[in-house]
C-alpha cells in the first residue's frame, strides 16, 4: 500500500497533457488571485478617497460603504454563475472573420444586447491560432477604455470559445469603405485621427497590434472608432510571439518579378471596383490579406510598435484613393509589392489628393527608421494634415459620418449572412463516450482560464469531473 | 460516509512536501473575510473554486488511481473512508478509491449546482443548512487531499506538480481553519505534514 520504494511511474502522454493543463490553470489561478485581491483593496481605497474628497458625513459614508459592499457581494455571486450559449438568444449574424463569426445576441435575463464572437477551437488548433486567441483575450482584458471594444464575458464549451463584447452598431470601416467610393479629406482626417488615438492607447499598454485593417476598425452608435480584434497583437507574453508569416516570407522573399510591366495597368476606378468585389472573400480567408502589414513585420529582423503606423498609412490611402496601394490579384503578389514599396507606392494622377494627405501617407509608409510616430505620438498629432483637429475632445464631437441607429439592436449597418443558420451551432459529438476526455485532441488547457473576470463580468465553473 | 479508523502503524509521507508556487501571495491573509463582505457568499465562492481545482488535480492522477492500485479509499493504514450518500449507498460502503472519489465529486458538484443551497441570483438568501452542507463538502474534499498525498505523492513528483498541489492544499487549509469548517479529527491523517507546511 505504501508508495515508498516504488519505481518512478511512467507518465503517459495523456496524463502529461492533463498535468500541464492543470498546472497552467493553477499558476494562472494564483497569479490572478493576487491581482484580484489587490484590485479589490484598491476599489475600497478609491471609495474612501472619493468620500473624503466629497466631504461626506459619517452617516453618508457608512451608507456608501454599505452600497459598495453589496456590489462586491454581487460580484462574488456572478463569479459563481455559469454562462453558456443558452443564456443568450441569437438575433442576427453580423460578421464573419477567418476563424469565427460574430452575432448580435441578447442576454435572456437582463435583455442586454451584445456582440458574440464564436471561435471554433478545432479550426484554431488546426490553423495554429492558439497564440492568436490568447493574445486577443489578453488585450481585450487589459484594455479598458474608450478606444477599444469592451469585453464582458467569455466562456467555452467543447467546441467553441465565446467572447461577449459590447455591440458596436455602426458597422466596420471595411463595410463603410465598400459602400463609399472614397472618403473626403475631412472625413479621412476624422477617422485617421481617431484611429491614431486608438492605436496609441494599445501601444501605451505595451501592445503592438500588427494587424490594423479596416475590418478591425469598428464604429460605435455615434460613428466613432473603436479598435477590435487583437488576433495578432504581440505583447509581453510568450504566446504572442508566434510568427505567422515566416513561411510566406521564406518562400517568396527575393523573387520580385516585374509585375509592374507585365500586368496591364488598370485605371484606378476599375482597380477600386475589382478590389471591392474581392474584399469580402479576403476578409473571410484564413490566409488573410497582407495589404496592410508593414514590410518589416514579414522579415525576421524585428519590428516595433511603429509598424501599426504603416498600416494606418495604407488605410488612409485606401480611404482617399478607393483601394489600398499594394492590392493585387493574390496575397503573394501583394506581399511582393509591400516588400518593394519604394517602387510600388504610387499615387494615381487621376485621383488627386492634397499634398498634406499624400505626404502623411508617405511618412507612414516608409522605412521604420524614418516613419512618423517612431518617436512617439506627438509628432503625428502635430503633422500638418491634422491641422484643426481637437485631439482632446474628438470623441465627444459629432462624427464625420453620423451613424443612424434606430435601436440598440439595429443591424442595418451590417451585411446579411443569410447562408448562416441562426440556430446555435451544434457539432457532431466526438466518437464514443470517452472521446471527450481523450482530450489531447482539443488540448483544452490552452483555453482554460480563458474566462475573463471583469468586475462586472463572470467566471465559469471548471470542467466536469473527468470520468475515466 | 463515516470514516472508520483502523490500523496503528505510524504512517509517514516518504517525501517531504515543501515546494510551493511562488506567486507572491500570502495565502493566510487572502482567505480572510474582506471588510463588509457576506460570510456565506465569501465561503460559497471559495467552495466552488476549491472543488474545481481539487477535481482537476485529482483528474491528472486518475490513470494511477485505479481499483487495482487503490482497492480501498484509505489515507494510510490508519484511515479508511466508507461512502454513504443515503440514496445509492444507504449504508457506509467500502469502495475502491477511484469509485469513492468519483461519487464524492459528483455529489459535491450536485450540491454546488443546487441553487437552493448555493443561490446565484442576487438577493436570494442562503439556506439555514448552508454551513453544515459546506462543512460536509469541505470535509469530503479534504479526504481527496489525504488520499493523493499519502498514496500518490510520487506521481505528483513525477508530474512536477508538487508545488501546485501544495499551494492548493495550503490555501485550502488556511481557509478551513479561518472559518472552522472541518473537524480537527478529520485533519489527523495529514497533521504532521500540515504542521510543517503551514507552520501551525
Ligand atoms: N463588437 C462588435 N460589434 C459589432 N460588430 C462586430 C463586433 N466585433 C466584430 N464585428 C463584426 O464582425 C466582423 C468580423 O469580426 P472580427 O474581425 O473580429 O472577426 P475575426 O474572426 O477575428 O476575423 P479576423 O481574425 O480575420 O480579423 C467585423 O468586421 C465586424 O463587422
Amino acid at each position: 500500500m505504501a508508495t515508498v520504494g516504488e519505481q518512478t511511474p511512467v507518465v503517459s502522454n495523456h496524463t502529461k497533457d492533463k498535468a500541464t493543463k492543470a498546472k497552467v490553470t493553477l499558476e494562472n489561478y494564483y497569479s490572478n488571485l493576487l491581482s484580484q485581491n489587490e484590485e479589490r483593496e484598491n476599489r475600497y481605497r478609491l471609495l474612501e478617497q472619493s468620500m473624503e474628497k466629497e466631504g461626506l458625513s459619517d452617516e453618508q459614508k457608512n451608507e456608501r460603504r454599505q452600497q459598495h459592499a453589496t456590489k462586491e457581494t454581487e460580484f462574488l455571486r456572478l463569479k459563481r454563475s455559469r454562462l453558456d450559449i443558452d443564456d443568450f438568444s441569437p438575433i442576427k449574424v453580423i460578421g464573419r472573420g477567418a476563424f469565427g463569426e460574430v452575432r448580435l445576441v441578447q442576454k435572456k435575463d437582463t435583455g442586454h444586447v451584445y456582440a458574440m464572437k464564436i471561435l471554433r477551437k478545432q479550426d484554431m488548433l488546426d490553423k495554429d491560432q492558439v497564440a492568436h486567441v490568447r493574445a486577443e483575450r489578453d488585450v481585450l482584458v487589459e484594455a479598458d477604455h474608450q478606444w477599444v471594444v469592451k469585453m464582458y464575458y467569455s466562456f467555452q464549451d467543447a467546441q467553441n470559445l465565446y467572447l461577449i463584447m459590447e455591440f458596436l452598431p455602426g458597422g466596420d470601416m471595411m463595410t463603410l469603405l465598400m459602400k463609399k467610393d472614397t472618403l473626403t479629406e475631412e472625413q479621412t482626417q476624422f477617422y485617421v485621427s481617431e484611429t491614431v488615438l486608438s492605436i496609441d492607447s494599445i501601444h501605451k499598454l505595451g501592445f503592438i497590434h500588427r494587424d490594423i485593417k479596416p475590418d478591425n476598425l469598428l464604429l460605435d452608435a455615434k460613428g466613432h472608432i473603436k479598435l477590435s480584434d487583437f488576433g495578432l497583437c504581440t505583447g509581453r507574453k510568450k504566446s504572442h510571439r508566434t510568427d505567422y508569416y515566416k513561411d510566406l516570407s521564406q518562400a517568396k522573399a527575393g523573387d520580385f518579378c516585374d509585375y509592374n510591366k507585365s500586368s496591364n495597368p488598370m485605371d484606378s476606378k476599375r482597380r477600386a471596383e475589382s478590389w471591392k468585389r474581392n474584399r469580402r472573400a479576403l476578409a473571410y480567408s484564413t490566409v488573410g490579406t497582407p495589404d496592410y502589414i508593414a514590410p518589416e513585420v514579414f522579415l525576421q529582423t524585428g519590428y516595433t510598435s511603429s509598424c501599426d503606423w504603416w498600416s494606418l498609412g495604407v488605410i488612409m490611402y485606401e480611404m482617399m484613393i478607393g483601394y489600398p496601394p499594394f492590392c493585387s490579384e493574390n496575397p503573394q503578389e501583394t506581399y511582393k509589392k509591400v516588400m518593394n514599396w519604394r517602387d510600388t507606392l504610387i499615387f494615381p494622377p487621376e485621383m488627386p489628393i492634397s499634398n498634406e494627405a499624400r505626404d502623411l501617407i508617405k511618412k507612414f509608409c516608409c522605412d521604420p527608421e524614418h516613419r512618423l510616430g517612431a518617436n512617439g505620438i506627438e509628432e503625428i498629432k502635430s503633422d500638418i494634415f491634422f491641422k484643426g483637429v481637437d485631439w482632446e475632445h474628438i470623441r465627444e464631437r459629432p462624427a464625420a459620418i453620423p451613424v443612424e441607429v434606430k435601436s440598440i439592436d439595429d443591424t442595418s449597418n451590417f451585411d446579411d449572412f443569410p447562408e448562416i443558420d441562426l440556430k446555435w451551432p451544434t457539432y457532431p459529438e466526438p466518437q464514443g463516450q470517452e472521446a471527450q476526455d481523450k482530450d489531447s485532441k482539443y488540448k483544452d488547457w490552452v483555453f482554460i482560464n480563458y474566462t475573463y473576470k471583469r468586475f462586472e463580468g463572470l467566471t465559469q465553473r471548471g470542467n466536469p469531473f473527468p470520468k475515466s | 460516509k463515516r470514516g472508520i479508523f483502523e490500523g496503528t502503524i505510524k504512517f509517514k509521507l516518504h517525501k517531504q512536501a515543501n515546494a510551493s508556487l511562488n506567486s507572491g501571495i500570502d495565502l493566510q491573509e487572502v482567505v480572510k473575510l474582506p471588510h463588509g463582505e457576506d460570510r456565506n457568499d465569501w465561503i460559497a465562492v471559495h467552495v466552488v473554486d476549491f472543488f474545481n481545482r481539487i477535481n482537476m488535480l485529482y483528474g491528472t492522477l486518475c490513470e494511477y488511481c485505479t481499483e487495482q492500485t487503490c482497492p480501498t479509499m484509505s489515507g494510510g493504514p490508519k484511515y479508511d473512508y466508507y461512502w454513504c450518500d443515503g440514496i445509492n449507498y444507504k449504508k457506509p460502503t467500502a469502495l475502491p478509491a477511484p469509485k469513492y472519489i468519483s461519487n464524492l465529486m459528483e455529489w459535491v458538484e450536485e450540491q454546488i449546482n443546487d441553487e437552493n443551497i448555493f443561490p446565484v441570483k442576487v438577493g436570494v438568501p442562503f439556506p439555514k443548512n448552508f454551513t453544515p452542507t459546506v462543512k460536509k463538502i469541505l470535509t469530503r474534499l479534504f479526504r481527496v487531499f489525504v488520499h493523493v498525498y499519502i498514496h500518490h505523492f510520487d506521481k505528483l513528483l513525477a508530474l512536477e506538480a508538487e508545488a501546485h498541489v501544495n499551494t492548493c492544499f495550503k490555501h485550502f487549509y488556511y481557509f478551513i481553519k479561518e472559518f472552522e469548517l472541518v473537524e480537527k479529527k478529520e485533519l489527523e491523517p495529514l497533521r504532521e505534514m500540515t504542521e510543517r507546511m503551514c507552520h501551525c
